[in-house]
């Protein structure tokens, strides 16, 4: 994994944990992890920490457009992993690419 | 999280990522979703409509209600003036001042109508999916699904059952709405609620989205609203239920930009085609 998404997923995984709080469990936090299925978090725990990458990374990661393309049932089946990427490849093509610039 | 009536509300927000819907004068409305009571968040609106709104050029707010989702959960205060008068506090302290088009999904559109009948002259729009403006007969109908849901939950194995059919997911939140419940007056005061008068909700004259779900009990309250709002396109989606936004949430964005060009001149047919 490069470098910088072995810090993303480091972050990544303080996040989550601040967002299941109580219910955040002893396990670690992988790319392969499912944020269902193995965290246990429900929909709401996904936008609460939307608002926590809005908070670090701005308009760079535009999460919501990210989850826009996942209805509610498949955005259970969402990867760790799979944010880590979107969020690496926003932040390399931050410079570069207008259009896809977040959403506040 | 924002303070708003007494209390600290989570309220994410879209800034429009499109350009502005054309075919209107004046300031674009803002978007405002509002969920249903009980068992649901911001997040039925977060994963459905918020993200295809803001493209199509609306500034879009969420919040959870108070005592639902990341919001805070008072012990009262949760007659229908108290969830409008959260809204208002709300929309004044995000600064949002202009027209506004407000999306409701089940008792979030009730609170809709409730905030329409007290600030008329603000409201744009209102899109009611599996819904009504507060009518006693409506009112009384929440009563009995709030008192199913409270007396279910408690019950010795309820929550494993639902874990079993419907994993755990589902599990933790069927045991947060139980807590809710009994941690608050929700159940008994919001049914009691003070209603706006028959005359305020039939001066309701912005333009108004109705969907219901054809296999849902709610859809035979769609004759009296048409009713009381004449202007109401109602459109019902065969065989759909009451969770007909998470389910069919294509269908819903479709008839909510149609409408929005047919009924309120906000072209978006440019950005969302893009």
């Amino acid at each position: 994994m490069p470098a910088a998404q072995d810090s993303i997923l480091a972050e990544l995984t303080e996040m989550i944990n601040a967002v299941l709080g109580d219910f955040a469990e002893d396990q670690a936090v992988t790319m392969d992890t499912t944020f269902q299925g193995d965290l246990g978090m429900e929909s709401i725990d996904v936008v609460s920490l939307a608002g926590r990458l809005q908070a670090r990374y701005g308009d760079t990661v535009n999460f919501a457009h990210f989850v826009a393309k996942l209805d509610l049932e498949t955005v259970g089946e969402l990867r760790v992993g799979q944010l880590v990427e979107h969020i690496a490849t926003s932040l390399a093509g931050a410079d570069a690419d207008e259009v896809g610039a977040g959403s506040r | 999280m924002v303070p708003a009536n007494g209390i600290t509300l989570h309220v994410q927000r879209l800034d429009p990522t499109g350009p502005a819907p054309g075919g209107r004068t004046g300031p674009t409305p803002a978007a405002v979703l509002i969920h249903g009571m009980a068992s649901d968040t911001m997040a039925s609106w977060y994963f459905t409509m918020a993200e295809p709104l803001a493209r199509a050029g609306f500034p879009t707010v969420l919040y959870d209600l108070r005592g639902h989702g990341r919001s805070e959960r008072p012990a009262t205060g949760y007659a229908l003036d108290d969830l409008v008068d959260d809204l208002a506090a709300l929309l004044a302290g995000l600064d949002v001042t202009g027209p506004l088009l407000l999306l409701g999904n089940s008792f979030g559109a009730t609170i809709a109508f409730g905030y329409a009948a007290r600030h008329p002259d603000r409201v744009a729009g209102i899109v009611a999916v599996e819904s009504a403006p507060p009518t006693p007969e409506w009112m009384r109908r929440v009563r009995v699904r709030l008192d199913r849901v409270a007396a279910r939950l408690p019950q010795r194995g309820a929550l494993a059952e639902i874990g079993v059919a419907r994993g755990r997911v589902a599990a933790r939140r069927a045991a947060e709405t139980g807590r809710m419940l009994a941690d608050t007056t929700l159940a008994q005061e919001l049914p009691a609620s003070r209603l706006p008068t028959t005359e305020a909700l039939a001066a309701i004259g912005c333009p108004v989205l109705c969907v219901y779900g054809g296999a849902s009990a709610v859809r035979e309250l769609a004759p009296a609203v048409r009713g009381l709002l004449p202007q109401a396109r109602v459109v019902v989606l065969p065989e759909q239920r009451h969770t007909v936004l998470i389910d069919r949430p294509e269908e819903v964005r479709r008839l909510v930009f149609a409408w929005l060009a047919e009924e309120c001149s906000l072209d978006v047919a440019r950005s969302t085609t893009a």
